[in-house]
Order: structure tokens, then C-alpha cells, then sequence
């Protein structure tokens, strides 16, 4: 099954990689470090900046790692490989999602409640943010990825792609920091799917040419 | 690229150039005397108004503009001819100076009005989004070096974009915000009246006079560009 081998080797890849799953991880919890030394020591207003700050590490770290959904392929020529496969495009860039949200996401949940913890933040409300960002995510990763398909002839991306995906992302933001808005963050990942989806594959098609 | 009888194209230009300029200039003189001098004051906002005479119409042109790109781009999709494409690219800059104009004059109005420079709501910071995505757009031509993969991904950016046009239009109807509503755009009865209309009819028909001229320049650069490129290349 391409499709399973695909995803082994992504998330192989990414474990064994400089950035691996703890980036992602240590990542939020070095924003958060920073949070006390901008607002000061007093922990118990923090936990209504919680929810903020999270979204935002998150945001930031898809970005950071975007560059290894296709780029990192896409250079070394094993994005060509793939593609000569036959294996439909539609599959090969699902598990491209996948494995991206696997590799960089799940960190993250899995250290929400310890960050959580760290800033006097009560259970309902972890297991609120927790729900919002596993539903949301999805959407700002495949988001991240399609755009950094679409950008992959241009070289030095960097700031090109923050420029077009930061606007995108904020329907996601907006919704994520409500805490009852768990159904529309789903609707908004399900729509990211699909139009990331065509946009992905569009440009596949015209870098595979 | 080929183009349909550039030369043609550039004469004509040549041709209708000078009319547009001097059309702009009238225009603008009339428009501005009507909005400086020949219009009453607001009974609540008082002169701090009259900078709605140069706001409202680069805000619709900023819109417009956007959606004559995307549709260039949509255009471009379905009958792959590289004007259209030149179109896009010669609209670009154009739309995001407007959108710039709409930002910079509305934060100017706000500080009399609402009592602050910006306010983060949600027909401020759309149109703010919209000024990132001409930026996107015309980014998308310098980052990417060969002009055939540019031409292709510029064309879908410029129609993803294009969401963000319904956002900033129904903005003040969904949400709740600072910005007030449209008063022109109710067909039937307009809630302004006519002596703030005919400056601001006056207004909107100097600026899109202006846009096409300036439209109809960079549009003759961009094809003398192409030509060149085909010369040297």
C-alpha cells in the first residue's frame, strides 16, 4: 500500500531529522517562557491569554516547518520519484497532509496540558483548547501545505509565504480562541481540505511537467 | 507570449492617453471644488466629513480592482492568452496604492470620528488583508524568475484571493462593527443626501478616470516589457 509507505516514511523522516517531533513541542513551550518576562510574574492573569498564545505558537510553528511537506522532496528529486509512481496525486498529497499534522500537531496537543499546567489554567478550559485545536489544525496545516506547493519554483519563499498564508489563517485564529466554536473550526478545516486539495495538486502538476 | 498586434495596441494607446489625462485632471478640479466648497458641512461630524469625498470612492476602487483581477485571472484560466495576465499584473499596483489610500484616509477620519487611529474590526482589518494579498500578488511575479511558472501560479493566488472581496463587502452586515454600513449602495432610496451625492458622484467618476489612466500606462509598459523580453531572449 503506497499510500500507508508514504506516511511511514514522512513521519520516519521526521523523527529522524534535525527538526524532529520535539521541535514542535519545545517549540510552544519557549513561546510561552517568553510571556512572563513581557506581562510579568503574575501567573493568574495569564490564563486568559492562554488560548492566544497557543493559537499563535501554533500558527507560527506550521510555518517553520512547511518547508518539509514538499520543498525538502521537491529539492533532492524524490518529489519526482513519487510522482512517477502512478499513485494517484490525490492520495500523495493526503498522506503528505497526514503526516505533516501527525509530525507537528499531535506535539502540540500532547503538550497542552502540561503548558497548562505551568499557567494555572483550569481543566474544562484545556480540554476546550485541546478540542479546538485538534479540529482546527487540520485546516491551517493543509492551508500551509498547499500554499508552500504553490510557491515551490520560487526561491528564498521565506517571507513570500507568510505573506499569504497569515491572512488565511485568521478565519481559524478568530474561531479557535472562542471557546464554543469547536463545530465551525471543523467546517473550516473541512473547506481547507478541499480547496487545498485542488490547489496542491494543480501545482504538482505544473512542477512535475 | 504572443500578443494579439502589440503594435496596434500600443498606438491606440498613444492615441487615448492624452484625452484620459486631461478627462482626470477636469474632473478632479470640478469634484474637489464641489467637496471643499459647494457642499454642506455634517451636522454631527462637521468638515472632519469631507474626507469621506476622498476615502468612500478609493475604497470601492481598491474592491473593484481586486475583482477585475481575479476575473483577469479566472479569464486566464479558460482561454490561456497572456493579455489577460497583463491585465492582472498591470492592475496590481494600481489597486494596492488604492487600497493604501482607503486605509491611510480612514484612519485619518477615525481619529475625529471614533476617537482612535484603528480599530480592529472587521471591514478595517479585511481591507487590511486585501492590501497583503496585492502584495502577495505582485510578489508572486518578482520572487518566481521564470515568467511561464509565474503566469501560472500568479493567476491561482490572484483567484484564492478573491474570497476576501464577498468578506469586506458584507462585513458591516454580519458582524457588529465600528464601520458604519453601506448608504449608497440601496438602490432605491440612497440614505445621503443629494448635496453630499453630486461631490461624491464627482468624486468616484475622477477616480475611475484616474485608475484607467493610470491602468492604461502600466498596461502599455508591461507590453513593452514583453517585447523586450522576446527581443533579448
Amino acid at each position: 500500500m503506497p499510500f500507508y509507505n508514504l506516511i511511514i516514511r514522512d513521519l520516519k523522516l521526521a523523527f529522524f531529522s534535525s527538526t524532529n517531533f520535539l521541535f514542535a513541542a519545545s517549540f510552544l513551550i519557549l513561546i510561552l517562557i517568553l510571556v512572563p518576562f513581557v506581562f510579568g510574574t503574575n501567573v493568574g492573569s495569564f490564563s486568559i491569554l492562554f488560548t492566544g498564545f497557543i493559537w499563535i505558537s501554533i500558527a507560527l510553528s506550521i510555518l517553520l516547518t512547511l518547508d518539509r511537506v514538499f520543498n525538502s522532496d521537491y529539492e533532492d528529486g524524490n518529489l519526482d520519484t513519487i510522482i512517477l509512481t502512478q499513485q494517484s496525486l490525490e492520495l500523495i498529497v493526503c498522506s503528505k497532509f497526514i503526516s505533516h499534522w501527525i509530525a507537528n500537531c499531535i506535539p502540540i496537543i500532547i503538550v497542552i496540558p502540561i503548558a497548562g499546567l505551568l499557567f494555572e489554567v483550569g481543566i474544562q478550559d484545556i480540554l476546550n483548547i485541546i478540542l479546538n485545536v485538534s479540529l482546527g489544525s487540520p485546516g491551517m496545516v493543509f492551508i500551509g501545505s498547499a500554499i508552500s506547493a504553490l510557491t515551490l519554483g520560487s526561491k528564498r519563499a521565506g517571507i513570500y509565504k507568510t505573506i499569504i498564508i497569515v491572512p488565511l489563517y485568521i478565519p481559524f485564529i478568530i474561531f479557535g480562541s472562542n471557546q464554543e466554536s469547536g463545530l465551525v473550526l471543523l467546517g473550516l478545516s473541512m473547506t481547507a481540505f478541499v480547496f487545498s486539495l485542488f490547489t496542491s495538486i494543480y501545482s504538482l502538476r505544473l512542477y512535475a511537467e | 507570449m504572443h500578443l494579439k498586434l502589440p503594435n496596434k495596441i500600443i498606438d491606440s494607446l498613444r492615441r487615448m492617453l492624452p484625452a484620459f489625462i486631461v478627462a482626470t485632471i477636469v474632473t478632479f478640479t470640478v469634484g474637489i471644488y464641489y467637496a471643499i466648497l459647494n457642499s454642506p458641512p455634517d451636522y454631527l461630524q462637521g468638515d472632519s466629513m469631507r474626507i469621506m469625498y476622498v476615502h468612500v470612492p478609493a475604497a470601492w476602487l481598491a474592491l473593484s480592482s481586486y475583482s477585475f483581477l481575479a476575473l483577469s485571472c479566472i479569464a486566464w484560466f479558460i482561454f490561456r492568452n497572456p493579455i489577460f495576465n497583463l491585465f492582472a499584473k498591470s492592475i496590481a499596483p494600481i489597486g494596492a496604492t488604492f487600497t493604501l489610500i482607503a486605509l491611510v484616509t480612514g484612519s485619518i477620519w477615525g481619529k475625529p470620528t471614533w476617537g482612535t487611529w484603528w480599530a480592529w474590526d472587521a471591514r478595517l482589518t479585511s481591507m487590511l488583508i486585501l492590501f497583503f494579498l496585492y502584495i502577495a500578488y505582485i510578489m508572486t511575479w518578482q520572487t518566481i524568475t521564470n515568467k511561464d511558472l509565474a503566469a501560472k501560479i500568479s493567476a491561482a493566488l490572484g483567484i484564492i484571493g478573491f474570497i476576501n472581496i464577498p468578506i469586506i463587502k458584507f462585513s458591516v452586515d454580519w458582524w457588529n462593527t465600528l464601520h458604519q454600513p453601506a448608504t449608497i449602495s440601496k438602490l432605491s432610496a440612497p440614505s445621503i443626501h443629494i448635496s453630499m451625492l453630486t461631490p461624491l458622484m464627482l468624486m468616484t467618476f475622477a477616480y475611475v478616470l484616474f485608475l484607467i489612466t493610470l491602468f492604461l500606462i502600466r498596461y502599455k509598459i508591461e507590453i513593452l516589457d514583453q517585447k523586450i523580453l522576446r527581443v533579448s531572449s
